[in-house]
């Protein structure tokens, strides 16, 4: 049985999500979500913000020109030594 | 091409692999990619020379970022205009989810919101956060693996990250009500 109020589930979701937690505390936020339609309404916003934030900024990828350029001055660098 | 590190794999296996973070990561530290071009370079030479060090089996993404903080420290930051430094602590905007619980509680208007906006928003916060920011949520690195890197305590990285979070989602609702993807609240009785 859950212990938590709402303040301090929601104290402890950034870890939650986070996957930061004890697995006794993480159990008794799982615990107080299934539970309280609210807090996990705001637990789902938070996940979805999240999950777009990883999205959106993992499609940035170093450009091929300058892996190349990298690679080229590492093999510069390595003929120097 | 590079000799090994004392008895672990070779410069090439170990740090090429992190070129992706690491370029996002200076992109976010310079927001301008041609510094964050030379930035990623000038680490990767430096992690080159001083290969020996590395300990291997350690944690290779958290040594190269270190070093590419840190030269970015030393040789950019005074290069770049810093944007205006803000009271980080007074900073506080609440929760944006107790703004669209009402309208919009699966958050959907951020899927219209275009990518480049995304990225906008991010480089818009002061660099402790989005430095914070970056790591966690965009390469996925624990807060003690940040601590490291960063070398400040657990609870700084927790509340830099919160406060980040909090100011990005802000940023991003304003530029969504802007948009008109979603109707801004209604003014507080």
């Amino acid at each position: 049985m859950s212990r938590l109020d709402c303040e301090e589930a929601l104290a402890h979701l950034d870890d939650y999500l986070k996957r930061e937690l004890t697995p006794d505390m993480l159990g008794e936020v799982r615990t107080h979500l299934e539970r309280c339609r609210d807090c996990e309404g705001y637990a789902r916003f938070e996940q979805s913000f999240l999950m777009m934030l990883e999205n959106r900024a993992q499609k940035e990828t170093c450009p091929n020109e300058v892996r190349a350029r990298i690679v080229a001055a590492l093999r510069a660098a390595a003929r120097g030594s | 091409m590079a000799e090994p590190s004392a008895a672990g794999r070779p410069f090439d296996e170990e740090a090429l692999p992190h070129l992706d973070t690491l370029y996002r990561v200076a992109l976010r530290l310079t927001a301008d990619p041609t510094l964050a071009e030379d930035l990623v370079q000038d680490t990767m030479l430096k992690a080159y020379r001083s290969w020996k060090q590395y300990r291997p089996g350690t944690n290779a993404r958290g040594w190269l970022l270190t070093i590419l903080r840190n030269t970015f420290i030393n040789d950019y930051r005074r290069r770049k205009h810093e944007p205006i430094a803000m009271d980080l602590e007074a900073v506080e905007p609440h929760a944006l989810y107790r703004s669209v619980q009402d309208t919009d509680p699966e958050g959907t208007f951020f899927s219209q919101i275009v990518d480049a906006k995304v990225i906008e928003a991010i480089d818009a916060l002061p660099t402790d956060f989005r430095e914070v920011l970056a790591l966690s949520d965009i390469e996925g690195m624990s807060y003690g693996e940040i601590a490291e890197t960063l070398k400040i305590p657990v609870g700084t990285v927790k509340s830099r990250l919160f406060r980040a979070r909090r100011q990005l989602q802000a940023g991003l609702y304003a530029h969504a009500v802007e948009m008109g993807y979603i109707k801004p609240r209604e003014p507080a009785r």
